[in-house]
């Protein structure tokens, strides 16, 4: 937009600066046997009126520069800056909008590396407990049958001394109420006295 | 405390008058007791207490007690003596129990050791024994 007020400018400063330069284009044209001169007055060209022509259109291009043409070209520099701005803006969106998926990606790879990470954990640690609960678990079994089985033992063992005291008991005393009964005083006596040699001899 | 003390030692003092050469005799006994009667003296009641105490243990102490269920030969009885006498070292009189309990054979008792040859004791050692 500036290069076309620029070259409107131009456009209506160029013949004035032709005309500044008239008197040494007449001269010019002069020494050439004023060819020119002819030219225009054959088509009728006054200078005076060319010169105010040039003015008025002067004095309309600055008129239409400054009320028309300068704020249109203020209007299209702000909706071009606009423009650049949203294009611009669009463009960093679109960055950050790959940037974002590029981290989403890169976040889900990363999380599905992790959940991997962590399912493996998870199934080690699984596998390591189910081992060590069956070894425990089997230490517990084998403990437990080997309480039983001293428990049975002992239990046994008591059952049988219980039998044997049982059995010496009643032996003990069927023994000493037969001997009581069957025992004459003689017997009696004959066995206390070598009993008491017995005891008399051993004590010496 | 202290007069318990003086009381068992007073005792002690009055069971060694009691003896001759080691051996409790009835007339020591009753001098002692004469002049014991004759003296006066704190805690008699609990002296005399003690005394008989000691005194017990003294006679038990040269006496073997023979359990027997029935009789007992003297013959028996003066083996049971000598050798007593002998292995103490003082003079054991022995005297007859009855105890049927022991079925048959003897249970001697001098102080505080026992020796037991009975039916009644080896069966109860025999069941002991078994278990």
């Amino acid at each position: 937009m500036k290069a076309i007020s620029t070259a409107l400018l131009i456009a209506i400063f160029i013949p004035l600066g032709l005309y500044a330069a008239a008197p040494e284009v007449a001269e010019a044209a002069a020494a050439e046997g004023n060819k020119i001169t002819m030219i225009t007055e054959k088509f009728g060209v006054s200078v005076p009126t060319l010169i105010a022509q040039m003015i008025n259109f002067g004095l309309v291009a600055i008129v239409l520069y400054f009320f028309a043409v300068k704020p249109v070209v203020k209007t299209l520099d702000e909706r071009q800056q606009k423009i650049a701005d949203g294009l611009q803006y669009a463009e960093e969106m679109k960055t950050q909008l790959a940037e974002a998926e590029r981290e989403r990606a890169e976040k889900i790879k990363q999380a599905a590396i992790d959940a991997q990470k962590i399912l493996t954990e998870a199934r080690e640690q699984s596998k390591e407990m189910i081992e060590v609960k069956t070894q425990e678990a089997a230490a517990q079994a084998e403990a437990i049958i080997r309480k039983a089985s001293e428990a049975t033992e002992l239990e046994r063992l008591k059952m049988l001394s219980d039998v044997r005291q049982e059995v010496a008991r009643l032996v003990v005393s069927t023994t000493a109420a037969v001997l009581s009964k069957e025992l004459s005083d003689a017997d009696k006596q004959t066995f206390s006295d070598a009993a008491a040699k017995e005891l008399a001899g051993s004590a010496s | 405390m202290t007069r318990d003390k003086k009381v068992l030692r007073f005792a002690k003092k009055l069971v060694e008058l009691s003896s001759e050469n080691g051996i409790v005799t009835e007339a020591r006994v009753s001098d002692v007791l004469a002049g014991l009667k004759k003296t006066t003296v704190r805690n008699k009641g609990l002296v005399l207490k003690t005394y008989l105490h000691y005194m017990r243990r003294a006679v038990a102490e040269q006496t073997a007690v023979v359990a027997t269920p029935g009789a007992l030969s003297a013959e028996a009885l003066a083996a049971i003596e000598s050798n007593f006498t002998k292995v103490y070292g003082r003079p054991i009189t022995a005297t007859t129990t009855k105890d049927e309990s022991l079925i048959a054979g003897v249970r001697i008792r001098v102080g505080d050791d026992v020796y037991d040859a009975s039916v009644a004791g080896r069966l109860k050692r025999f069941a002991e024994s078994v278990n």
